[in-house]
This record gives structure tokens, sequence and C-alpha cells, in this order.
């Protein structure tokens, strides 16, 4: 027995099941969001409205009064994602001089979040190390991304990893810069249809020719192959000096400021936001890798195995939270010796909580701003009732 | 990349030119335009067309008028305006001219 929920479709009402009218309203709250600035807003989610509802009458009649919720998600699937027509586009579509309809150049910067030369801060994938941020910001700047990466592995030294964090909020704060719109924008450059055009077939020449050209992609997988392994080695060099120093550090301070713990909650609390964000990006990262074979826009290298990916994305995480997990080890083992005997159970405890408000804060922050998380998380009930469903059909034919 | 998905970004800037031929033919409301590009390389959902359709009106390349229908309530049925119509024309021969030269470049079996 499932609730049923009428709804008002264009000025004629439907009864659903509850799950599926949650689907519609995602759908609808999705449609809307991308027609935002959209002069027409209203009047296209209306005939969206109504194509809904015709869809609807369709799959009743006097013996049938209730839409269901596979019948909902079959609608939505046959609707698909609306696009806003009026965003020019030959943006993440390079080779696309606006073909015979010229979404582009008979369309003078209309959209009001891309009007003018407006400068802004984005990530950046093409050429990105990790997920764009350093590159953006060279492009703001309009210098050189190696300075700026230079600069933050530098700052990420002198403040003990707190650029680490800062990196990984960037990264999750600033928008990436997908559409020809945003490109220029990021760099500050005036976003004129010819600029896209020109832009565009740029892209589409430098795609063609090394895709065709096997002695180039060969070079390029050679010299990504030795960038990547001299990177890691490096990086697994600095992270156990880092972890060294930490110790160090903390336990220098120990030495010396016996009683000086008032600052500890902070760290502490620093730290376990810092590994929560860190698993966190971990876990996105590895879905990420699962659907769509890459992660923060870094496509595998073509030929490389999946599992191979998840190992390396293993392998990260270790090496990201080792040193982490030195301090909060060095912090359990001397901060909290010389303090009241229950003092080890409430820094476990406090641990676990701000880790587990940092999780459910960046769901929350996920399921709020991007919408395939708020779709994956509103899909995740179905799928685990069918998962559980499979288990259940396992264990009878046992 | 597969050849369907190298033409992705011309199939959708000929999006316009198609739906521009379709509403040429005859005045036809959204589900008939989708039903014609269905089963063709064109082949297009709602959440596509309701936007494009709002775009070329607002262009003034389109207009519509409300027509009752036998089955639920009335539609809207699309026309080209005269700027439409000349918009098709043009963009036919540009398209004309763009075939030739693809037919005239390179080697002539291909």
């Amino acid at each position: 027995m499932n609730k049923v929920v009428t709804i008002n479709l264009n000025g004629n009402a439907y009864q659903l099941e509850e799950a599926g009218y949650d689907m519609l309203r995602v759908y609808l709250d999705d449609a809307a969001r991308q027609l935002a600035g959209n002069p027409d807003k209203d009047e296209i989610i209306a005939d969206i409205e109504q194509a809904i509802a015709d869809k609807c009458r369709a799959l009743l009649n006097s013996s049938r009064s209730v839409v269901l919720t596979k019948q909902v998600e079959q609608i939505i699937a046959e609707m698909g994602p609306v696009e806003d027509g009026s965003a020019k586009s030959p943006d993440d579509n390079p080779g696309a001089p606006s073909g015979g309809g010229s979404s582009a150049s008979s369309q003078p910067a209309e959209n009001p979040d891309d009007a003018g030369p407006v400068k802004r801060l984005y990530r950046i994938y093409e050429g990105a190390m990790i997920s764009g941020v350093c590159n953006g910001l060279a492009a703001y700047f309009a210098i050189d991304p190696t300075i700026v990466r230079v600069i933050f592995v530098l700052l990420a030294f002198v403040t003990f990893g707190g650029m680490v964090l800062a990196y990984l909020i960037l990264t999750m704060v600033l928008p990436s810069a997908r559409t020809g719109a945003e490109k220029a924008a990021a760099r500050g450059a005036p976003s004129t249809a010819q600029e896209f055009i020109r832009r565009a077939r740029e892209g589409y020449y430098d795609a063609t020719r090394t895709f065709h050209d096997k002695a180039a992609h060969r070079e390029w997988k050679r010299r990504f192959k030795r960038e990547m392994s001299g990177w890691s080695r490096n990086f697994q060099q600095e992270v156990q000096a880092h972890a060294h120093q930490w110790q160090a550090n903390w336990q220098e301070a120990w030495r010396y400021h016996p009683g000086a713990y008032r600052g500890l909650w902070f760290t502490l609390s620093i730290l376990s936001i810092l590994s929560a964000v860190v698993s966190f990006a971990w876990i996105f990262a590895s879905i990420s890798l699962l659907t769509t074979g890459a992660v923060f826009g870094i496509a595998l290298p073509s030929g490389m195995p999946l599992w191979v990916g998840f190992l390396i994305l293993f392998v990260a995480l270790q090496l990201f939270l080792s040193p982490v997990r030195a301090v909060r080890h060095t912090l359990g083992r001397h901060g909290w010796g010389g303090g009241s005997p229950c003092a080890p159970a409430f820094f476990g405890l406090w641990d676990a909580f701000v880790w587990l408000g940092v999780v459910a804060l960046l769901v929350w922050f996920a399921d709020r701003y991007v919408p395939q998380a708020h779709q994956a998380l509103v899909n995740l009930p179905p799928a685990l009732h069918s998962a559980a469903e499979s288990i259940k059909h396992w264990w009878a034919q046992q | 990349m597969g050849i369907d998905e190298k033409f992705t970004a011309i199939r959708k800037g000929l999006l316009e030119f198609l739906v521009l031929k379709v509403i040429a033919a005859e005045k036809v409301y959204a589900a008939d335009i989708l039903r014609q590009l269905g089963g063709t390389e064109f082949a297009t959902q709602e959440g596509t067309l309701y936007p494009l359709l709002s775009k070329m009106r607002r262009e003034g390349l389109l207009d519509y008028e409300w027509k009752e229908s036998d089955a639920g309530p009335p539609r809207k049925y699309y026309e080209l305006t005269a700027k439409g119509k000349s918009q098709l024309r043009e963009t036919s021969e540009y398209w004309q001219k763009i075939n030739g030269t693809v037919k005239a470049m390179g080697p002539k079996s291909a």
C-alpha cells in the first residue's frame, strides 16, 4: 500500500504514488534551475508540465487512476533533461562552428550570467594536475600555472598542510568552467561569438590531429607515465617527511608546554575535518571513476583497466591520510595522557562527532548544489531496495 | 570516440534547421515534431525541444496558436513567420553549399 499524492499539472489533477511525486518534483526543480535566467522560463515549464500530463493521461483509464512510480520514472526518462536552448553552446562540443541553425553566432550574449567580459574565478580542467584550482587561479591572474602550483606547494609546507585543506575547499566551492562562456570568463576574455568559434575550431583540430597521429599519441603517453611516476615518488617522500615533521612538532610542543592544550580541541577538530573531507572526496572520486571513468575530470589513460584506477585512488587516500593519522595518533598518545582518565574517551568521541558532522555537511552540500549528486541520493532508496531484494532472493535459493 | 559521438555537436547545431523544415511543411504541435524526428539521427526529447522552440519564437522565427484538440486540452500549433521562412531559405542554401564543398573535396569516389 503506497500513499498517493494529487498534483496539478498545468490545470489538471493527477494522482501519483508518493515516490513518483518526489521524482517529478526533483525533475521539475532541476528544469527550473536549468532555465533560470531564461525569459520564457514559466512558459517552457508550463509546456513541459503539459507534456508530462499528456503522458500521464495516456497511462490512465477507467480501471487505473494512479500513476505508478515506475511509470513516472519512465516518463521522466522519455522527457530527457531540460537544456536551456538559449545558452550558446559550441562549448563542450568542440568542432561546432554553429552548424546550420547558428545557435552561436546569431545570439550575442543574452544569458545574464555570461554577458560581456566579466572575469570570474573558475576551476579549469584542461591541463590541470589535480582538479584545476591552480589552473583557474593562474588564468584569473594571467600568470603561468606552474608558478601558482609552486606557490601552493610551498604554502602547504609553511602552513603545515593548511593549504591542502584550503585547496580541498576551493575544489568544492569553485565552479568548474565547462561552457565556452565560462572558460572565457575564467580568463576575462570577451565572450563574443567569434571567440567561441575560434576556440572551438582550435580545440577540434587539436583533438583530431593527436587522435590520428599514432606517434604523437605514444609520445604523449610516455611523457604522461614518466611525469606520473616522478610525481608520485616525490609525493611519497614529501608526505613521509611531512608526517615526521608534524609528529616532531607536536611532541616538541608537548614537551615544552605540558599544560598548553587549549588549542588541542581546535587542532583535533581541524584534523577530523580534514580526514572527513578527504574521505568524502575519495568516495566521490571512486563513484565518479566507476560511473564516468574519470576522476575530477581527469580520464584514465586509454588502455588502463578500471581496477588500476581504484588502486591509485586508494594509494592516494592512504598517502594523504597518513600524516593526519600520524598526528591524531600522537595527540591521542601524548596529548591526553596527563589529563583526566576519561580524556581519551572524550578524544575519540569528539573526533567521531566532528568527522560525522563534516560528512553530513558535505552530503547536504552536494545534495543541494550538485544536481547529479541529488539525483543519485534520490535514486538511492530504490537501489538499496533492489539490492536487498536480490540478497533475499539469493538467500531463499540456498 | 565513435562517429556518432563525433557528430554530436553537428547534430545539435542542425537541430534548429530540421525543426524549421518540419514546421515549414505544415502546422504542427510539439509531439508531431518529436514523432517526425524520432527514429532519425535527430531523435530529440521534450526537455531539449521546448526550450529550443521558445528560443526560436523569441528570435521571431516562429509563432504558435492555440487549437482545440479532440483528446485533452488545447495544443500549441507552431508555424513559421516570414523571418523564419527566410532563415530556412538561407540555411538551406548554406547547407547545399557545405554539401557541395564536402563532395568536391578529395577523392571523387568517397
